[in-house]
């Protein structure tokens, strides 16, 4: 007979977790190993059957939850994806590439050729896109973790919700409400700092202006992201390049942030001529 | 120099010099005390442990703008010029973070007892006392009160400043709140600059003040501390006229600047968590892997976040800014007054400085409700005419959960269904029509469900399953024990109804809160006169209570009318919306009550036709659906207009309601 302390999912089989990558640095991935005492007993739990940075286990499916870091910038990822879907029962993107396209997505507004050919001796070997999009212009997606790179917290989150069959939660609020719960004092009206918080979601703990900086978006616009209003704020004392460099970072392709961008001259700098380089021959 | 007592040479007040400050300190550490004031920290006043004199923000003062706070050093001896610090004093009164519930070895919810250090909160402004007051009387209101808030605040003890600067954000003479220190304090003090001006002014304060071996003050003391005071009084003005205020912006909820703010508003929630009396919260939910335990706490929320309307099955009350910006605005400077009977205001300007985007309340509220308009229709009563049930409800303790056994499960529909719960608990087999109950389950949310039966040893609950805590429920098998919190809120008023004809109109799961009426009416029979009952569903496959309704339409005292939205090849009945069964019927309504539940827009089309039919607005009575996450009151959530749905409600007249119940958005 069951019981109210019964757990639900002692009935149901062990799911198979997979976690993949496209276009992105793995510092997502990296993340879940962060895990650590939790990764052990969320092992336990579930059969993860697909980690490149975690086992040499290969497989192609099926899921029952596919992680997947990266956005999607070559030919191949684009068909890739779309057979991933297609194995998964939840989707679930991590991190900024997935989410939004990621910084690679900067790429979106040059011309690609012209970059391809500044960066590779032979760019006829490279097979790219002209753009890196999020997962979720390729496929359906389930579920969403933020961030460059995703919150630990939120991700054991998102995994005992997950098995306990609850509703995770994570907030859709500004990153605002985690500064004022956590008492830090506000950055953007105390030294007049360019900070994203009002527009972007919750989830990090207010990591940025705890430590005195501005919040620079990476865990991408909230719902009603109002980038606009914010932007007009910011134009008072600032050059559309600075409001607009502000946005053009690791979510600078989510529609809300991109609005903000195009409404000021596009990303700064000579992304259009030559890429800038840094170095002793810059 | 005589010890330990106060000398009234010339007036009632002591005077502490400044060196001597560290001995109010040692006094209120020697009573037990962490002491709680300000200090500066990141470029801001903010208020902590209070260790030592030199913590204090001596010697600074702010400068404050919309969207705008700078810290400026003064090379002054005093500590108390700063203006307000950046957070508030419900951060320890109402902390961010109180942990609710955990699941106790069995499986079973049980509430956290409070746990609460005694302290001293030394440095609090006028309109910051007016502030702690106007919480503490929503707080300590309800059945039992929040355990938590009243526990912290009968640890703390108040050491009030006065004011010796504003700034140009104040406005808490214009809200009636400021400057001069009103009531809630137990010590005050006024600063000048070779000391302060000492009052005690409760028991609690007078045993620190005697320990402090003080002279009183002279006049010449006192009148310059009465001076500054009155100087920061007129420095600041009236900025904002509030006369008539209430009623001019309670006229307006279509004002174009709603929309316009909307355009500014970042929605970032920061207004409402610096705000002294912004008192919501919603309840998080945490487990472990294994889902067998779990907890909750609750967390600062605001109403400008998307989740605050969100209500079962990912409907929402608030989805544009622009509603939320009009809720929070009107609650602070309208609908406070109808619900606590003061201002949800103290001006301390708290929310112009930290606006990201420096919204100012004052311009925006002269510009959607200018002095001197006309004054406006009332939409609803004043004075809420609460307390409709004769019959007197069983006292419940909100914060204790019951274990209850499920005895019974049947399936009603595809999506919903009823599970019969045994308990011999006093309060709950106490529990009226119309009620609910919140129910937990470890590790789930903990959602409100309205009871559709009381039976003499049990209560029946009717689930449909529109999310996870609702699906876990739904699941729920003969022999699980289920954590029952309740019954929770206002009845249907069925005793008014005696010696006159009813009318109950139900769409889909809105049938369940009613089957208690039907129930108690049919066991009353004799005391009314005819009795209608219409019922509407979406398809035939979702009708509840199938085989109870066939029961009922064999009855001659009773008339049953059906109807469904998409009828089928299986359904011989009428198709079409519930109120097309009775908006030509031949009854006329004058003897009436009707009692009516389904969603929001099925009862305002159903309250409409029976107002075509003669039923009068106070007898058309209604439940309403909110985000009930405490269920007494406490937690904001359900607050519209004038009320919290959930313990003022959730049954509501429409007369009650007024156009609370048709503005979009409210």
């Amino acid at each position: 007979m069951l019981t109210a302390s019964t757990p639900l999912q002692i009935t149901r089989r062990r799911p198979r977790i997979g976690v993949v990558k496209f276009a992105s640095c793995d510092g997502c991935q990296l993340t879940l190993l962060d895990l650590e005492d939790d990764l052990l007993a969320i092992a336990d739990r579930v059969d993860i059957v697909e980690f490149a940075e975690a086992t040499s286990k290969r497989s192609s499916g099926p899921f029952d939850i596919l992680f997947v870091e990266g956005s999607i910038s070559t030919p191949e990822q684009a068909d890739e994806i779309v057979h991933l879907r297609a194995a998964t029962t939840t989707l679930v993107t991590i991190g900024a590439c997935a989410t939004a396209g990621g910084i690679q997505a900067l790429r979106n507004w040059a011309d690609h050729d012209a970059v391809r050919s500044l960066v590779y001796p032979h760019p006829e070997y490279v097979e790219s896109l002209a753009t890196a999009t999020p997962i979720a212009d390729h496929v359906a997606v389930d579920a969403e973790l933020r961030g460059c790179p995703i919150s630990p917290d939120q991700l054991r989150e998102f995994v005992t919700a997950v098995l306990a069959g609850r509703r995770a939660n994570l907030p859709d609020e500004a990153v605002c409400a985690e500064c004022k719960r956590r008492g830090v004092v506000c950055v953007a009206v105390v030294d007049g700092m360019t900070c994203l918080g009002p527009v972007t979601r919750s989830g990090c703990g207010a990591l940025c202006p705890a430590y005195g900086r501005g919040c620079y978006g990476c865990f991408g616009p909230r719902e009603a992201a109002n980038g606009a209003g914010l932007a007009t704020w910011l134009e008072r004392d600032r050059s559309p390049s600075d409001v607009a460099r502000a946005f053009a970072l690791f979510d600078a392709w989510s529609p809300p942030f991109r609005r903000v961008i195009d409404a000021n001259g596009g990303p700064p700098g000579p992304i259009d001529g030559p890429a800038r380089r840094e170095g002793p021959d810059a | 120099m005589t010890t330990n007592a106060i000398l009234p040479t010339e007036t009632e007040q002591a005077f502490l010099p400044r060196e001597r400050l560290p001995s109010l300190l040692e006094a209120l550490r020697r009573d037990g005390r962490t002491i709680i004031g300000p200090m500066v920290r990141e470029g801001a006043v903010v208020y902590d442990e209070i260790r030592d004199t030199s913590d204090l923000p001596i010697g600074w003062r702010s400068d404050t703008a919309p969207g705008r706070y700078r810290l400026e050093e003064t090379g002054s001896a005093r500590a108390f010029d700063y203006g307000l610090g950046v957070s508030t004093w419900k951060r320890f009164a109402h902390p961010p973070r109180v942990p609710l519930t955990t699941t106790d070895p069995d499986g079973m919810v049980a509430a956290v007892e409070p746990d609460v250090p005694r302290v001293a909160y030394l440095g609090v402004r006028g309109c910051e006392l007016a502030a702690l007051g106007i919480q503490e009387r929503i707080l300590r209101a309800g059945p039992a009160g929040d355990a938590d808030h009243v526990a912290r605040r009968d640890a703390a003890l108040v050491v009030a400043v006065e004011c010796a600067v504003a700034m140009s954000t104040c406005f808490c003479t214009s809200t009636e709140t400021g400057p001069e220190v009103a009531d809630g304090a137990d010590i005050v003090l006024a600063e000048l600059d070779d000391g302060f001006t000492v009052r005690a002014i409760t028991p609690a304060g007078e045993r620190i003040v005697g320990q402090l071996g003080c002279n009183g003050a002279t006049r010449a003391q006192v009148g310059a501390a009465a001076h500054q005071v009155a100087a920061v009084r007129s420095w600041i003005g009236y900025p904002l006229p509030t006369d008539g205020l209430a009623e001019r912006l309670r006229a307006v909820p279509d004002h174009p600047r709603w929309d316009e703010i909307a355009e500014r508003c970042l929605a970032c929630t920061n207004c409402t968590l610096v705000c002294p009396t912004c008192f919501c919260t919603s309840v998080a939910v945490s487990s472990d892997l294994d889902g067998t335990t779990g907890a909750t706490e609750r967390v600062w929320d605001s109403c400008f976040t998307l989740g605050f309307g969100r209500v079962a099955g990912d409907a929402n009350f608030r989805p544009r800014v622009a509603d939320r910006y009009r809720q929070w605005l009107t609650h602070k400077f309208s609908s406070w007054w109808d619900q606590f009977g003061s201002t949800g205001c103290v001006g301390c300007g708290r929310c112009i400085t930290w606006c990201p985007v420096g919204i100012d309340v004052r311009e925006e509220l002269i510009a959607i409700a200018p002095p001197g308009a006309a004054p406006a229709p009332i939409p609803w009563p004043p004075a809420p005419p609460l307390g409709h049930a004769p019959t007197p409800l069983a006292t419940v303790d909100p914060a204790r959960y019951v274990a209850v056994g499920v005895s019974g499960a049947r399936r009603e529909t595809a999506d919903t269904m009823t599970l019969a719960l045994e308990t011999d608990d006093p309060a709950l087999l106490a529990s009226r029509p119309g009620q609910f109950v919140m129910v937990a389950r470890p590790a789930q949310a903990v959602p409100p469900i309205s009871i559709s039966r009381i039976r003499p040893a049990g209560l029946d609950l009717t689930i449909r399953d529109v999310g996870p805590a609702t699906a876990a429920l739904a699941q729920s098998q003969p022999g699980d024990r289920l954590s029952l919190r309740g019954p929770l809120g206002r009845p249907w008023p069925i005793d008014g109804a005696f010696g006159g004809d009813i009318a109950i109109v139900a769409g889909g799961i809105g049938l369940a809160p009613l089957r208690p009426v039907i129930d108690e009416v049919l066991r009353e029979r004799h005391r009314f006169g005819a009795v209608r009952i219409y019922v509407g569903a979406r398809t035939p496959r979702d009708r509840l209570f199938v085989a109870e309704l066939t029961g009922l339409r064999g009855r001659i005292d009773l008339e049953v009318e059906e109807i469904v939205d998409r009828g089928g090849p299986e359904w011989l009945g009428r198709v079409g919306v519930v109120t097309q069964l009775f908006e030509h019927a031949a009854w006329t309504g004058e003897h009436t009550t009707a009692f009516v539940c389904g969603p929001d827009r099925m009862m305002q089309a159903a309250a409409r036709t029976l107002a075509s039919r003669g039923v009068a607005p106070e007898r058309t009575w209604v439940t309403l659906e909110r985000n009930m996450a405490c269920g007494v009151g406490l937690c904001g959530h359900c607050q519209l207009g004038p009320y919290f749905v959930c313990r003022d409600g959730p049954v509501f007249s429409v007369a009650e309601l007024g156009d609370t119940f048709t503005v979009e958005g409210r």
